[in-house]
């Protein structure tokens, strides 16, 4: 692991604790409102985007049936990450938020405290990866034994 | 600004530059060859687009520290605005259509427009007005409150009919903890900024979704300035809609951009990922609000009827989450809603119907609703002039047309309180924009357009990983070609007409959006009367207003019970308005002490009365004078915004 990639795993836990810290700030004062509304816009959506990243970006998504250079589809992609990580956490911090309310013990500082605990697993969870595509997997040679599952019979 | 790979625009009249390349310049093409000599100039250059840019923004600013709202017409905003704010909107319109198509800026330029167009649309109300706009946004805060305070979901047994939010709480649950966790008293301290965020929050998936069907910079970012400007709806006010929107934009993005193709080894796993990530999104849909996932499963239909190139799999997994919540938590509100749900479907005419009550009356509010009314029938038409001129690109965005066109059935559906024809307008207008912005663009210089001495590139230039088109798009039928520039013939008359019509459509937003403020602006007295009213209002009290157009109309809903007697039958209306003191005591006479029965009339109720055809303003004086003389009534507070009487328990 990179230490960029290292950074970019644990930003979004980080933000988190950093909201949960805010919280000590008076009400109202731009600095802890600045930290919440960061951390519930991008942080858990971020988290899970990069765990499923591998396993989505696999195979190439549609794409204008235009000649043009392959920069607009990376741009693309990177929107796409973007956009998913701003919904999911909207919808994360709407779900937690509801299930809590639901279960009448709907508090601000548990919706930040249960979405930071789980953006800081998301961090520790390693990421999807992509099954092979087909032809790029390996081939048995001719007259070897067919690939077995490992402690298998067969 | 970020180089986004978008195909820059190739503008005819830029004869002068023919020989520009096809991508975007290299940044090596872009510098000097002698980085110490002209660099600068040509930073400079690189730059200008920033000069209209922050022009359009100092008028705006400009603007807005002389405009005075304190005493609004029945034009609203449009009348008050400072005239500097309307040469800001010119010039922003005018630097964004010239930048937009020049080949030689990057595509930031584009997009820093865009955004400085939703500030100028969207946060004039916050920086101008000191207290929210909207009746709604202020019941929203409301249920917040109640949120907060009961700390859990409550029946109708105990709410009434407000119990309907109790039912889809998912904005107004995450609403409640962001409150708390911001520190401030409630979401009105906020909320007058939501259309911006909300605004800023669309940006994101639609600019996505134009992306999947064209590379052209052009048509993206001008469908994009499209849909802000006909956006005029008013949905992006403090509400779950707003939010929810967003959210059914993001769900289409993904189905536009991943469901499309043909099963392969490993698809299996990529789309149980998919289908997790979308069910994420559309649960937050189904909890937040009833209208949405129904726009979304007939848009979803739609795509999955289409050639069997959509997936049926978001769908079916749509139908399976709204079902569920239909079937569970909102049981209770659905089931007693079923009979009228059931009547109004296929009552066309009733659904599209305003109904009492929203009828444009004088002169300011019948101007302003023919302007909303020809920005919609503009953009439209505009869409229909692009789907039929641009065939090529008709038949690459097909999607595109079906999500324009799926929410029109929705009128057999409901009539959504009359209000379902402004709901499917907003629905269609992702879809729309973008062949409207197709129409303001030569139809030699649409993407896909063959024009004589036009080649037909082999292989795209750049394509990292080239295959054939029918891989590419399983619903293309050949790879369309480029037209090369240097061959590109002049057209003089798209030249002028088409900026001019987009400067129309973006001036015509102003009185679309903001020419009701007489109606949804409350100042700051009219807050201060009503919060007094509930801070002395003992439990189960009862509060009588003309309409529920004014702040805090909801407040505390859970135990202040709400007459507004101009939603009571006529019959009984032309009774008050005949003997209004003597009528209203009678209605009120019915509150057992402690509690209180109160009279309300503040300069809300009676600006939406008079500008939507209910009691005009003569009629609405009189009632009050009536109140004012009875010996019935005692007077509690009284103020510039209004007057509160309470009834005298003797009475």
């Amino acid at each position: 692991m990179t230490p960029q990639d290292l950074v970019i795993r644990m930003l979004p836990p980080f933000s988190g604790w950093l909201a949960l810290a805010a919280l000590a700030l008076p009400g109202g004062s731009p600095p802890r409102g600045a930290a919440v509304a960061l951390f519930l816009a991008v942080g858990p959506g971020a988290a899970l985007v990069r765990i499923c990243g591998p396993a989505l970006r696999s195979r190439r998504a549609e794409t204008p049936d235009e000649p043009g250079d392959a920069a607009f589809e990376r741009h693309s992609d990177l929107l796409e990450q973007l956009v998913l990580a701003v919904l999911l956490s909207v919808s994360a911090a709407i779900l937690v938020a509801t299930a809590l309310i639901a279960t009448q013990a709907l508090s601000g500082d548990r919706v930040l405290l249960t979405l930071t605990l789980l953006t800081t697993l998301a961090a520790f969870c390693p990421s999807l990866r992509a099954l092979p595509a087909s032809g790029t997997a390996p081939r048995t040679a001719p007259g070897a034994a067919p690939p077995t599952r490992k402690g298998s019979t067969l | 600004m970020p180089d986004t790979g978008e195909t820059p625009a190739h503008d005819s009249r830029d004869a002068r530059a023919p020989r520009e390349p096809a991508g975007p310049p290299s940044r090596e093409e872009a510098a000097p060859s002698d980085p110490g000599s002209t660099a600068r100039p040509g930073r400079v250059v690189a730059a200008w687009p920033a000069v209209p840019l922050l022009a359009a923004l100092a008028l705006w600013g400009w603007a807005v520290r002389h405009t005075d709202v304190s005493a609004l017409d029945d034009y609203g905003l449009v009348s008050a605005l400072h005239p500097t704010f309307w040469a800001g909107l010119a010039v922003l319109t005018a630097g964004f259509w010239f930048t937009v198509r020049d080949p030689r800026r990057r595509a930031g330029w584009p997009a820093a427009y865009v955004l400085g167009l939703l500030v100028m649309e969207r946060a004039t109300q916050a920086v101008l007005y000191p207290t929210p706009l909207y009746a709604w946004a202020w019941k929203h805060d409301a249920v917040i409150d109640h949120l907060l305070t009961s700390g859990g979901l409550q029946s109708a047994d105990r709410l009434g009919d407000m119990a309907v939010y109790d039912q889809w709480p998912g904005f107004f649950a995450a609403q409640a903890a962001l409150v708390r966790l911001l520190g401030v008293d409630n979401a009105a301290m906020y909320m007058a900024w939501w259309p911006l965020v909300s605004s800023v929050l669309l940006l994101l998936p639609l600019l996505l979704i134009y992306r999947t069907f064209t590379r052209d910079r052009r048509l993206i970012w001008t469908a994009l300035w499209l849909f802000c400007v006909g956006n005029w709806v008013g949905q992006d006010y403090f509400s779950p809609q707003s939010v929810a929107f967003a959210l059914h934009l993001g769900v289409l993005a993904v189905v536009l951009r991943r469901y499309g193709r043909p099963g392969a080894h490993g698809a299996r796993q990529r789309q149980a990922v998919w289908t997790v990530l979308l069910s994420v999104l559309v649960i937050a849909i189904v909890i937040s609000h009833q209208l949405t996932p129904g726009m979304l499963v007939v848009t979803l239909l739609a795509l999955a009827l289409t050639r069997g190139h959509r997936d049926w799999i978001p769908l079916v997994t749509t139908v399976v989450i709204f079902l569920a919540w239909c079937l569970t938590a909102a049981l209770p509100f659905l089931s007693a809603a079923m009979p009228d749900m059931i009547r109004s479907v296929g009552d066309i005419g009733a659904n599209v119907e305003t109904g009492y009550g929203s009828t444009p009356t004088g002169t300011g509010a019948v101007a302003t609703s023919w302007a909303a009314r020809l920005l919609s029938g503009c953009v439209l038409l505009l869409a229909l002039a692009g789907v039929l001129r641009a065939r090529e690109l008709r038949r690459r965005a097909l999607p595109l047309l079906l999500v324009a066109a799926a929410p029109l059935p929705m009128f057999v559906a409901s009539s959504y309180g009359s209000e379902m024809i402004f709901r499917v307008l907003m629905f269609m207008l992702p879809g729309a924009a973008f062949f409207a912005a197709a129409a303001l663009l030569p139809a030699a210089q649409l993407p896909g357009a063959r024009l004589p001495g036009a080649r037909t590139p082999s292989a795209a230039p750049g394509e990292a990983h080239p295959e054939p088109a029918a891989r590419r798009r399983p619903f293309s039928r050949s790879r369309p070609s480029l037209p090369s520039p240097p061959t590109l013939p002049r057209l003089r008359y798209a030249a002028w007409l088409s900026p001019l019509v987009l400067l129309a459509a973006t001036l015509a937003f102003v009185p679309s959006y903001s020419g009701k403020d007489r109606v949804n602006y409350f100042p700051p007295g009219e807050v201060a009367l009503v919060r007094q009213l509930f801070d002395q209002a003992p439990d189960n009290s009862l509060v009588v207003a003309a309409n529920r157009n004014y702040p805090l109309a909801y407040e505390q809903y859970w135990r202040v019970d709400h007459y507004w007697f101009l939603e009571d039958t006529r019959t009984h209306v032309d009774d008050i308005v005949r003997d209004p003191a003597a009528v209203l005591a009678r209605d009120m006479a019915g509150v057992a002490a402690p509690a209180r029965a109160y009279f309300l009339l503040t300069q809300g109720q009676m600006a939406n009365s008079e500008m939507n055809g209910q009691l005009t303003a003569a009629q609405l004086r009189r009632v009050r004078e009536s109140v004012a003389d009875s010996p019935r009534f005692e007077r509690v507070a009284r103020n510039s915004a209004g007057v509160l009487y309470v009834l005298n328990p003797a009475s």
